[in-house]
């Protein structure tokens, strides 16, 4: 128990950092960062958005690494992990399907379209918040972590599919501008504060994952006390 | 001249922090209890 509440108290340091330092990456963003000559300030979403959908779907990529690997080798610590990280990974998508129509109107006119990218993304978002739903309906640890497992490992499939898939579809969504083949193709002041807010939600995303952990762990040694009693 | 979109900017900026803190506020709680 006290080793759990020393993993939340770590947990939430690190989000507490990742907090400051966002508010870096908003002094950054606004005050020091130029205004983008054709799509004006709405370009400075782009900052947000795109960590936030850095993070989900690196959070949604390791729920399938994890779950892989809790199927080969039925460690509990694998399936908490995956757990956290889907709920948090979440989060992130939340904030990855706002920002993006918000930038979308001024720019497309529109705040969605089903294209491939916004359409898969959309359908990773409910996936996991059926992930969670399940981990919530089945109380019985081992049955949930097997059942959530194939879940985690069938959301994963999609993940290389909504990174490509601005190459394999006619689509509206941008293409990537730092995770490709070529060098990033951005102004070295945008791509400062950029590459800063991947660092910050990253930062965010572990001090997430940490806090969730140690909640679990938490949670379950207040189960097993109350059956023992 | 850049267009004038700056309210969707901010619409942004607000939202974003919102939903994070929100949820490392109800983790905070939940840790809590």
């Amino acid at each position: 128990m006290t080793a759990a509440r020393a993993i939340v108290r770590r947990g939430l340091t690190l989000v507490t950092l990742a907090f400051v330092g966002l508010a870096g990456v908003y002094v950054l963003a606004l005050g020091h960062t130029p205004i983008e000559a054709r799509q004006g300030l709405a370009q400075k979403i782009f900052y947000l958005h795109v960590p936030a959908a850095w993070c989900s779907l690196l959070a949604f990529s390791l729920v399938g690494i994890a779950s892989a690997l809790y199927l080969w080798l039925h460690e509990p610590r694998l399936d908490r992990f995956a757990a956290a990280s889907a709920e948090v990974g979440v989060a992130f998508s939340a904030v990855m399907l706002t920002t993006g129509p918000i930038w979308a109107k001024p720019i497309w006119g529109t705040w969605w379209t089903w294209d491939a990218r916004l359409t898969l993304t959309l359908f990773l978002f409910f996936l996991f918040i059926g992930y969670l739903a399940l981990r919530a309906a089945v109380h019985e640890p081992t049955e949930r972590a097997r059942f959530s497992a194939v879940v985690g490992i069938l959301g994963m499939l999609l993940v290389p599919f909504i990174h490509l898939s601005v190459y394999l579809f006619r689509t509206l969504h941008p293409q990537p501008i730092v995770l490709k083949p070529s060098a990033p193709s951005l102004p070295p002041e945008m791509l400062r504060t950029l590459l800063s807010s991947m660092a910050v939600f990253t930062l965010l995303y572990i001090g997430l994952v940490t806090t969730r952990y140690g909640i679990a762990l938490t949670e379950e040694a207040r189960e097993e006390a109350t059956d023992a009693s | 001249m850049p267009p004038e979109n700056g309210a969707y900017m901010v619409a942004a900026y607000v939202v974003a922090p919102v939903i994070l803190v929100g949820y490392a506020v109800w983790l905070w709680k939940r840790s809590k209890q």
